[in-house]
């Protein structure tokens, strides 16, 4: 599905991913785990197509096609959804409107006839049910006024409708507490399908103890320097990071 | 002052203006009206016309609007039945509807019926002829003193208008809605309504006025409202400029507030090739709330200037001005906010904030928020912003699947929102909610 060779990207002149590869089939579930200023959120940013993230080297192809060529909103359409470490806050632009656009942006895209009012409103409580989410924050501005909480379960409800081939939960844990975190975790298990595909950028393990991955991989230095079973994410939280840094180091 | 004189020569295309402007009246004889219109006319000759070295016009492009040669409107326009009207109304809307063309007040397109007693909504015509007395100490009271020369030039040319009184303790359910509907004359034509509202003491009422065209002609409207609002008397006013694209659009809102009472205005700029708002606001006793709230959006070659000006004279007054504008194409905008605190006016609230997006670079904004403090104990603030969309916010719509014109339209209309939402009537903010939503879909395609 998602095939990634040898990627460079670099911020501001700085090269910040240097030659990153990774592989993700459908329904697959991975992991990038790595310390700080590694590269995990460039290279989450990088595959929505952010700008001012420039690519310098090597190849994404998503489904066979260049990802690298479209505009965001392209990567969208073909199925590419980024759940943002800060979602942003959008004061006076009300959610349901927010999603609404969103779907039918996508689906008119997809050649798909847009859905009117009814049918919105009727996807948009059976997602809700799905993900065991109150309708309070459909009302209020995108994002706005919201904690990191309702943030995150914003982000993971917008997956839910949108339904994505490929996830990529940049840092979703961040600034949540275990409470927050097992909601977000709950739902992005509920999404989990055979069809589906998710990468989860985490620096933490405990992520991992609520979203069980099949694949983890290490990022460090912008380059993935070591990929394992879900057992890997567990000796980096005994271990930390430093050690599998500097056995590549040496 | 040779050249303040100059530009109101007669080889001037603005002495057309002048012509005929005190030809038979309405309430001629009157000896307080006569007073006050011969004065108004020698304030326009001896003061002459604005120019940009003045305080108050200096980022006012004023010369297109005294190019043009406007003859006063003068005879009524009586081809319109009220089916015309059908597409300009607001759907859903219920309201008590007063409809004035090129100035004039049509009576077979108006509709007041139910109104309860106590209150009075007619034209300013028929109650000069019926009961002078009542607008005798009323009419030239607000907008009296230190009014600018153009409402002076309304006054010496004033021919009808609306007029509202509200008896004490009397609560207005429903709103009136007044229509200024322009149609193009063969000579462009200058109208110059005069409205006078006035709610007495604990009374309440909720007044629309849109400036509609039918078609594009050219033509300039230039109006004056009197506000007056007793003690504890409250008053929601909403004002929606949509103008021909090619008309000019002058008004002066003028609005004295008695002690504990409240007004809510909000005013909308959408339309008119070139447009001037004075909204003037003092208040006479303690107590009273005021707010300005009010949103422009200029597009290609319009210009669109709001002054405000909030004398805070008395103590213990609230006052709130809050304007947001956005501008794009070649735009040019004028916010220019002054809020007086004298002396005496301690205890004082007041915040004043105007913020702008620039959707283009060769749009141009001039801010000029002013507070005057002279007072000690008082609590005020204003800020300023100027600025493009976020491109953070842009991204987060597009990652979503958003195009990126919708995205920017999306945005827009979420700034705009704050505003659109202080518009009581949901009718009312749906509609202009859409108007927004039109204008930004010409913006994206710029």
């Amino acid at each position: 599905m998602l095939s990634v060779k040898g990627l460079r990207a670099e911020v501001g002149g700085k090269e910040i991913l240097k030659g990153l590869d990774i592989e993700v089939r459908a329904g697959e579930v991975h992991a990038i785990m790595g310390p700080n200023g590694s590269g995990k959120s460039t290279f989450a940013h990088v595959l929505s197509g952010r700008e001012g993230y420039a690519v310098t080297g090597g190849s994404v192809r998503f489904e066979g096609e260049d990802l690298l060529a479209l505009a965001p909103e392209e990567r969208a359409h073909r199925g590419l959804f980024l759940a943002f470490q800060y979602p942003v806050e959008l004061p006076g632009v009300n959610n349901t409107y927010f999603l609404k656009a969103a779907l039918n942006a996508i689906r008119t895209a997809r050649g798909e006839p847009e859905l009117d009012a009814v049918a919105f409103m009727r996807l948009m409580k059976e997602r809700l049910k799905v993900l065991h989410l109150d309708d309070s924050l459909l009302k209020r501005p995108v994002n706005f006024g919201f904690s990191g909480g309702e943030k995150k379960r914003n982000e993971i409800f917008q997956m839910a409708l949108l339904e994505p081939k490929l996830a990529i939960l940049d840092e979703t844990d961040s600034g949540l507490d275990i409470d927050a975190l097992r909601i977000v975790a709950d739902g992005v298990n509920a999404l989990r399908s055979p069809e589906r595909s998710m990468i989860v950028v985490t620096h933490y393990q405990r992520l991992l103890d609520y979203i069980q991955p099949d694949y983890v991989h290490v990022l460090a230095k912008g380059r993935i320097i070591r990929s394992g079973g879900k057992d890997l994410a567990l000796e980096l939280e005994e271990k930390g990071y430093g050690w599998i840094c500097e056995e590549e180091a040496a | 002052m040779s050249a303040v004189a100059g530009n109101t020569a007669a080889d001037t295309p603005f002495a057309t203006w002048l012509t005929g402007i005190g030809d038979a009246p309405p309430g001629q004889g009157l000896d307080w009206l006569d007073a006050q219109r011969t004065s108004a006319l020698a304030q326009v000759r001896a003061k002459g016309l604005p120019t940009s070295k003045q305080e108050g016009w200096r980022y006012t492009a004023i010369k297109p609007l005294l190019d043009q040669a406007f003859v006063q409107a003068r005879e009524p326009v009586t081809a319109l039945d009220p089916d015309d009207l059908e597409d300009l109304l607001v759907p859903g809307l219920d309201a008590h509807r007063v409809v004035l063309v090129n100035g004039r007040l049509v009576s077979s397109l108006s509709w007041s019926d139910g109104l309860p007693a106590g209150v009075r909504a007619q034209s300013l015509r028929s109650l000069l002829e019926t009961d002078p007395d009542h607008l005798r100490g009323r009419l030239g009271r607000v907008a009296g003193e230190g009014a600018h020369v153009f409402a002076a030039l309304n006054t010496a040319g004033m021919d009808d208008g609306f007029v509202l009184l509200v008896d004490a303790g009397c609560r207005l359910q429903r709103p009136i809605e007044v229509i200024h509907l322009s149609l193009g004359m063969d000579e462009p034509r200058l109208a110059q309504p005069r409205h006078l509202v006035d709610i007495a003491e604990g009374a309440s009422a909720t007044l629309i006025e849109r400036y509609l065209s039918f078609g594009k002609p050219l033509y300039c409207t230039n109006s004056v409202m009197e506000l007056s609002l007793a003690t504890g008397a409250e008053l929601d006013h909403y004002r929606i400029q949509q103008e021909s694209p090619k008309a000019f659009h002058l008004a002066g809102v003028y609005l004295s507030q008695g002690a504990g009472s409240r007004y809510h205005g909000v005013s909308l700029g959408l339309g008119a090739a070139w447009s001037r708002t004075d909204l003037v606001a003092g208040f006479t006793g303690q107590g009273a709330e005021c707010t300005l709230e009010g949103l422009y959006l200029a597009g290609d070659g319009q210009v669109m200037d709001f002054h405000l000006d909030v004398r805070h004279e008395v103590p213990g007054c609230i006052s709130r001005e809050g304007f947001k504008g956005i501008l794009f194409g070649k735009a040019r905008a004028v916010f220019d906010g002054r809020v007086l605190v004298a002396r005496d006016a301690q205890k004082t609230d007041a915040q004043l904030s105007n913020r702008n997006l620039l959707l283009s670079r060769s749009a141009e904004v001039d801010t000029k928020p002013q507070l005057e403090i002279l007072a000690d104990d008082v609590k005020c603030s204003h800020g300023t912003t100027v600025g493009q969309l976020d491109p953070l916010s842009l991204f987060y719509l597009r990652s979503r699947g958003i195009p990126p014109a919708q995205a920017r339209r999306m945005l827009c209309e979420g700034f705009a929102g704050e505003v659109l939402d202080g518009l009581g009537p949901v009718p009312l903010r749906e509609h202009v909610a859409a108007l927004v939503g039109q204008r930004l879909e010409q913006a994206s395609l710029d």
